[in-house]
């Protein structure tokens, strides 16, 4: 099985399609991964023992021995699925996230606690700080 | 003249040249006193084992941020594995310090809420009868804590009842959002305390720190220039006042005289080279952390104990704010990848004591959106919200989709910051066997949370889930005590009157070296219960301005 193969059937395990949301390799190849690995080459050594691991078993008792024996190596596999999983444009798209984005706003805009009274309330409530004058 | 110009012009050290201070760190503390000692005429030398911040490599805008910044900018030094740091021996403590070293130090990483202390975190003694006094109060630090204010650029809204009046914050709070609406509907619920969020983020264009956009990635480092750190807010100042300033020079060793008065320190240059740097006064501001690792490192045969250390109190009551999490899902949606992420609300509704509650002194709220979609899963990351006996599958295949539809963009996290009370046993101390890139040694921490802080935050989660489930909270998960969540690093070389029952002084110098000072938390007899930052630079601008008007009476070599 080559290294491809051996990812994704990890990866569709892991992320499988499920309601509106497609699995692991709808959305994503090889190609993403690599991309994805680049930026944390610091799990590369974990990735690479990870997806070694005896393919002639199905991907959730790979994932289960790499869970109890090189936690390292399962950590590699599983942050690179889901961040990459959640990387893809179709992906934020379906869970409606534009990504850490620029919300601009009016800075002397009456916010809204000013004119509902909630914070009128915690102001009649009074004064919650004991004073320490003479200690 | 650009910061990059000045900056570099600041780095030219004279080979032997006396200085008459100089300054061992820049964040926060340091940058202060740095600024208004240069501006008083005296001339100053920084130097910071880190470097200048890139903001091109703060990832908040792009697609890859939830994967790099678990990495690149987590605010664990021994997840983080960057030579400019120090690793921290974390084999014997519950709770892992977290800090960053470079210009603008740990606050590069810092969630940038703004807090002051109350008046009662001054007289814990008299008030409660535990730990002790500071030896200065509230109403002796206010105006130099709306002094720092201005100068970093806070955001916020005066008239919260639990504080006393104060002055105007220098900008409107930023906007509170959805988050913040549904955290505070919940304690309006109940009838509590909250009110909104005060940051060091400005609202508004100040100097050289951007408005905030609400990019939501306070905690890896601000790419817009907006979260107030002082590389924006102090040091473009200082370097024009004439303060010099050098990166990647790593202190090993504070230099005393026979009659035990500072001369200097040695540190390691860029190159790895040794180097000297004389001055007639040495300021400390490495961090709860880093300064008693210094003089644990320092002092010689003369004092083997370590320098400034005859009450044998260096190093030791380590306090870390021993903290817990309460993340509350919502049918509605609350965008809750928006910023700004320190505190759109915070609540002191449970900051005093209440005998009746089985424990002494209090906490503080914050209420924080719960970021993207790989955080929200559970599934990986911090795993803060994952059981060490937790099945894999339980966080993957169809449980995956259904936690972060459920989680995702409709969920809040109250973050509970517990006052930690001072323990000798709670301490820094140097590993035997672990080193830094330098070969120095690292620090090993020795901590315990106690089970008055194990009261404390059961009795917080306990009142913070009755608010969430009030305002309609579908599914809430808790995290306590956070292992990585030891950002305040406070008490390490105390400040009092007693020689023998303290490290420092009420102005910062040390009992027995004069003309060495510590101006950040160290020196803090207790912790309070509060983000401890606008409390630093204000004790530090208090010790600073006293240096400057007694700068002819004091002790030098």
């Amino acid at each position: 099985m080559s290294n491809e193969n051996a990812f994704l059937a990890l990866a569709d395990f892991l992320i499988p399609a499920h309601g509106k949301m497609p699995k692991f390799s709808d959305v994503c190849g090889y190609a993403d991964v690599e991309k994805s690995l680049d930026f944390r080459v610091d799990l590369k050594p974990g990735f690479a023992r990870g997806i070694a691991v005896d393919p002639g078993t199905g991907a959730e008792a790979r994932l289960e021995s790499l869970n109890k024996e090189d936690g390292e190596a399962f950590s590699a596999i599983t942050t690179i699925a889901i961040a990459t999983y959640y990387m893809s444009p179709r992906v934020r798209e379906l869970i409606g996230y534009p990504g850490q984005e620029n919300v601009p706003y009016d800075s002397k805009a009456t916010q809204i606690y000013l004119t509902n009274g909630s914070l009128g309330h915690v102001i009649a409530r009074g004064r919650k700080y004991r004073p320490t004058p003479g200690l | 003249m650009t910061v990059e110009v000045l900056a570099d012009r600041g780095a030219r050290a004279r080979r032997d040249e006396e200085v008459d201070v100089v300054i061992v760190g820049a964040g926060p503390s340091g940058s202060v006193a740095a600024l208004h000692l240069a501006r008083a005429g005296i001339s100053v030398v920084v130097l910071e084992q880190g470097e200048w911040p890139d903001y091109a490599d703060y990832t908040g805008a792009r697609p890859e941020h939830e994967l790099v910044s678990t990495k690149l900018w987590h605010p664990n030094p021994n997840v983080r594995d960057n030579p400019n740091d120090y690793p921290v021996d974390t084999s014997t403590t519950d709770i892992n310090p977290l800090m960053f070293a470079g210009v603008g130090g740990s606050a590069t990483l810092y969630g940038a809420q703004w807090m002051h202390f109350l008046p009662s975190d001054f007289r814990v003694r008299s008030m409660d009868g535990v730990a002790e006094d500071w030896p200065f109060t509230y109403e002796d630090l206010l105006p130099y804590q709306l002094e720092i204010e201005r100068e970093v650029g806070v955001s916020g809204l005066a008239g919260d009842p639990a504080y006393p009046p104060r002055g105007a914050y220098p900008f409107p709070a930023l906007p509170m959002g959805s988050v913040g609406q549904r955290g505070a509907l919940g304690m309006e619920k109940m009838g509590w305390h909250w009110w909104p969020g005060s940051n060091a983020i400005p609202s508004e264009k100040f100097g050289e720190l951007n408005p905030c956009v609400r990019r939501g990635t306070c905690l890896t480092g601000c790419p817009e220039g907006a979260k107030s750190t002082t590389d924006r807010s102090h040091w473009p100042l200082a370097l024009k006042a004439g303060a010099r300033l050098v990166t990647r020079a790593r202190v090993k060793e504070i230099e005393t005289n026979e009659q035990g008065l500072a001369t200097g320190v040695v540190y390691v240059d860029a190159n790895g080279r040794d180097r000297r740097q004389r001055a007639k006064v040495v300021i400390v501001c490495a961090n709860g952390v880093g300064t008693p690792r210094l003089l644990l490192m320092s002092g010689g045969s003369r004092t083997p104990d370590g320098l400034a250390n005859s009450s044998g109190l260096v190093g030791k009551r380590l306090m870390m704010h021993p903290f817990a999490s309460v993340l509350a899902s919502y049918e509605d949606p609350l965008d809750s990848w928006r910023g700004p992420f320190g505190q759109q609300v915070y609540s002191l509704e449970f900051y005093e004591t209440d005998e009746s509650r089985g424990f002494v002194r209090g906490s503080k709220w914050n209420c924080m959106p719960s970021g993207g979609p790989v955080g929200v899963s559970g599934a990986t990351g911090s795993k803060v919200y994952v059981a060490e006996s937790g099945r894999f599958q339980d966080f993957w295949g169809a449980n995956l989709h259904e936690n972060v539809a459920r989680r995702f963009g409709h969920s809040l996290i109250w973050g509970i910051v517990g006052e930690d009370l001072p323990e000798e046993s709670n301490q820094v101390v140097l590993s035997k066997d672990l080193v830094d890139s330098d070969g120095l040694p690292a620090p090993q921490i020795v901590y315990k949370v106690n089970e008055n802080s194990n009261r404390l935050l059961k009795f917080n989660i306990d009142r913070c889930l009755e608010s969430v489930r009030a305002a309609g909270a579908i599914e809430t998960l808790v995290s306590t005590p956070v292992r990585e969540s030891g950002w305040h690093l406070i008490g390490t070389t105390v400040m009092g009157d007693d020689p023998k029952r303290s490290v420092v002084d009420q102005w910062g110098a040390c009992h027995d070296v004069p003309n060495l000072y510590v101006m950040d938390a160290s020196t803090f007899p207790t912790s309070g219960a509060t983000n401890p930052t606008a409390t630093i630079m204000a004790v530090a601008l208090r010790n600073t301005r006293r240096m400057i008007g007694e700068r002819r009476n004091q002790k030098v070599a």
